[in-house]
């Protein structure tokens, strides 16, 4: 049957406005059925949530009584909340500082992988293996590693004459010892460098090299653009991860607070590392204020918008399309 | 022209005697960074294992060592007793085993002559001898404890349950994920491409805006709270990456092998388990992998779900250490090796699909 359908003769344009031909209505409903495991995920996860949580965000939630709408009040709250502010400013110091920092140390040691040195296929899983063991344990690890007194960062610098600091209660060295442990677990990061790197032609290299170029010059004007393609790629991704920071400092608040009392404080050292995520967190689950944080997610949604379209626009200066000549 | 033939020979060779010396000195310095940066990556790592097989009194040594000590111990009248360095009154130190300590005074007995009075000596003269000890039972003993008064939950209960949920959201995602991308690259069928950009959005959308009205339905509305389903039912629905990559890896399988088996009459559901599924194991194994990493990091949605330690993932369980008023590292350390040790496990078993699957995250995307 397939058969005979595939040898007739396709329709005109025109008669395809009045109604599709029986393959064509086949397909659809052919496609739709294996696509409908996505569909219906679509609506029941994705649409009815953004709705409901839109919804949400312009009422007060009471637990045992239907919610009241409150109108644009969650959002002015929020405007005057100190916290909600110190949260952005913590959320933006990582997307700004720790994301380009991360993609920077990546590349470079991508770099370095890919000289023609003896042993590299060792240093490459040395390089990666961090990265693959579960964040809850490697975040439990540099806690340990970050121990005031007998952790084993400050052991090492005590060694040339350096005091450690107190990476995990002084408000100063709180952000600091996280963005350490994101440079510890980089690897895939540089394995997607590496693969660019492997990728740039070696053809254009020669030339390079031919016409004189040095290693650095080669580097900064053919391996830089070729894969500024990666470079977008991370970025967004990295951004995005970002704002949406979360395992690790809620971990790291639970360090802080594990050996005085039993309650749990978000954000400590002194909301030094209260991320965005994290005061939403706090807000949701910790205070049961679903509508004040549906209108937080609401506003990080609009912020990681607005920030991958700024970059997009933004790339269009430095990325470099092999194909768009 | 007599000079230039004399001299360019030798010049020639200086040139590449230079460029094979320089070339020894940058590999070198090469070296010099990769092993100091390697040094970075590895050295936490082996810091977990040590420390998982150190004592409990060797955790806090200071400074500490890499190596797990323990005291030397020595069998006296049938007794295992710690072995101490003591400095007698005359300035000669002698090899002794501690029998018992009070204020600051031990009861130190030779073991060369165990029937001797025993000495008593003050502690401040004693140096402990220390010899290296792996506590490989420190392992057990992690995976054993009871970590909550009254219950029978330890560490085996969270990697029973950690894996049931892994293999969940592995099979949940294989069976929704394959037909939806096979719709999405081998099907044509009106409007696919402009659903497929809509698939590819939703991995914009960050989880906290759908996050609460997903917890309320799960919890209030279906009452599902503190089980797994919340987290295992989702992945029966697909999601974006996953469609993404098989729908990369279906694309590449050529037409005509379809076509071939669409003029004999196949159905596409035919087609698409017996012809596609079959050539598409490498992307199979390695949506295996990345789905099984995923879920074993999970650590939001158990938070979110699970309030009875009985039901808790060893992410979530691990964090019963912390919340002890002392953290006993050594035990900390176990548990999280045992955490980390089937992802390594897997990694260096399946190393190839691992590279490759980030790969095709980094340049095809």
């Amino acid at each position: 049957m397939n058969a005979q359908s595939s040898a007739a003769p396709l329709r005109p344009v025109a008669a395809k406005r009045r109604g599709w031909s029986a393959r064509t209505r086949r397909n659809f409903v052919t496609g739709l059925l294996f696509i409908s495991p996505w569909l219906i995920g679509f609506f029941l996860f994705i649409l009815y949530p953004m709705l409901a949580s839109l919804y949400t965000s312009f009422t007060e939630f009471h637990l045992k009584a239907p919610s009241e709408w409150v109108g644009l009040a969650n959002y002015a709250e929020m405007f005057a909340d100190k916290r909600f502010w110190v949260a952005l400013y913590n959320t933006s110091f990582m997307v700004v500082i720790a994301v380009p920092l991360i993609l920077f140390c990546s590349f470079i040691c991508a770099v370095l992988l890919n000289l023609k040195l003896w042993g590299q296929s060792i240093y490459r899983v040395i390089f990666f293996l961090p990265s693959i063991v579960p964040i809850v344990a490697s975040t439990m690890l540099w806690i340990w590693i970050f121990n005031t007194n007998n952790g084993l960062l400050n052991t090492f610098l005590g060694y040339f004459g350096l005091p450690g600091p107190n990476w995990l209660t002084d408000p100063t060295w709180s952000k600091p010892s996280l963005i350490i442990l994101a440079l510890w677990g980089m690897g895939s990061t540089i394995v997607i460098y590496l693969s660019g790197l492997q990728d740039v032609p070696l053809s254009l290299l020669e030339a390079a090299e031919l016409d004189g170029a040095s290693w650095w010059q080669r580097l900064w004007h053919v391996t830089i653009p070729m894969i500024s393609p990666i470079t977008l790629f991370n970025l967004v991704l990295g951004v995005i991860a970002m704002f949406q920071y979360f395992v690790q400092p809620f971990i790291f608040a639970e360090a802080q607070t594990s050996s005085g009392g039993s309650d749990r404080i978000l954000g400590s050292p002194l909301d030094s590392t209260l991320f965005y995520s994290i005061y939403l967190y706090d807000k949701a689950f910790v205070r049961l204020k679903f509508g004040y944080a549906s209108a937080m997610a609401w506003v990080l949604f609009v912020i990681i918008l607005i920030c991958t379209l700024l970059i997009m626009r933004w790339s269009e200066q430095w990325t470099h399309y092999e194909d768009a000549r | 022209m007599a000079e230039i033939t004399v001299h360019s020979p030798s010049h020639a060779q200086q040139r590449v005697r230079t460029l094979k010396l320089r070339r020894t000195w940058t590999g070198l310095a090469g070296h010099l960074v990769i092993w100091a940066l390697a040094l970075f990556f590895i050295t936490p790592v082996v810091w977990m294992f040590f420390t998982a097989l150190k004592a409990d009194q060797d955790v806090f040594r200071f400074p500490p060592t890499l190596w797990p000590y323990d005291n030397l111990q020595v069998m006296v009248n049938g007794q295992a007793l710690p072995v101490y360095d003591v400095t007698i009154d005359d300035g000669q130190t002698q090899r002794l085993a501690l029998l018992d300590v009070a204020e600051g005074h031990g009861d130190f007995v030779d073991p060369v002559r165990p029937t001797a009075e025993p000495v008593n000596l003050r502690m401040k003269f004693a140096e402990p001898v220390l010899t290296i000890d792996f506590q490989w039972h420190n392992f057990l003993n992690a995976m054993n404890r009871g970590v909550r008064p009254g219950l029978n939950v330890n560490f085996w209960t969270y990697s029973i349950n950690s894996l049931i949920l892994a293999v969940s959201v592995i099979v949940g995602t294989l069976l929704s994920c394959t037909p939806v991308a096979y719709g999405f690259s081998r099907i044509r069928w009106p409007g696919r491409d402009l659903v497929f950009i809509l698939v590819l959005s939703t991995m914009m959308l960050p989880f906290q805006v759908t996050m609460i009205p997903i917890f309320l339905f799960f919890t209030e509305t279906l009452k599902w709270g503190d089980t797994l389903l919340p987290i295992i039912v989702p992945s029966f629905f697909a999601n974006a990456f996953d469609i993404f990559l098989l729908r990369q890896f279906f694309r590449t399988i050529p037409e005509e092998l379809l076509d071939a088996a669409r003029v004999d009459g196949a159905s596409e559901f035919f087609i698409f388990l017996k012809i596609v599924l079959p050539l598409s194991k490498p992307i199979l194994a390695t949506i295996t992998i990345f789905t099984f990493l995923w879920a074993w990091n999970l650590f939001l949605e158990p938070l979110l779900y699970l309030n009875n330690p009985e039901h808790f993932t060893l992410a979530l369980g691990l964090q019963d250490y912390q919340s002890q008023h002392k953290v006993i590292w050594n035990q900390m350390m176990a548990a999280s090796v045992v955490f980390t040790l089937p992802v390594i496990v897997a990694f260096f078993f399946a190393q190839r699909t691992f590279i490759e699957g980030i790969k095709l995250t980094g340049t095809k995307g």
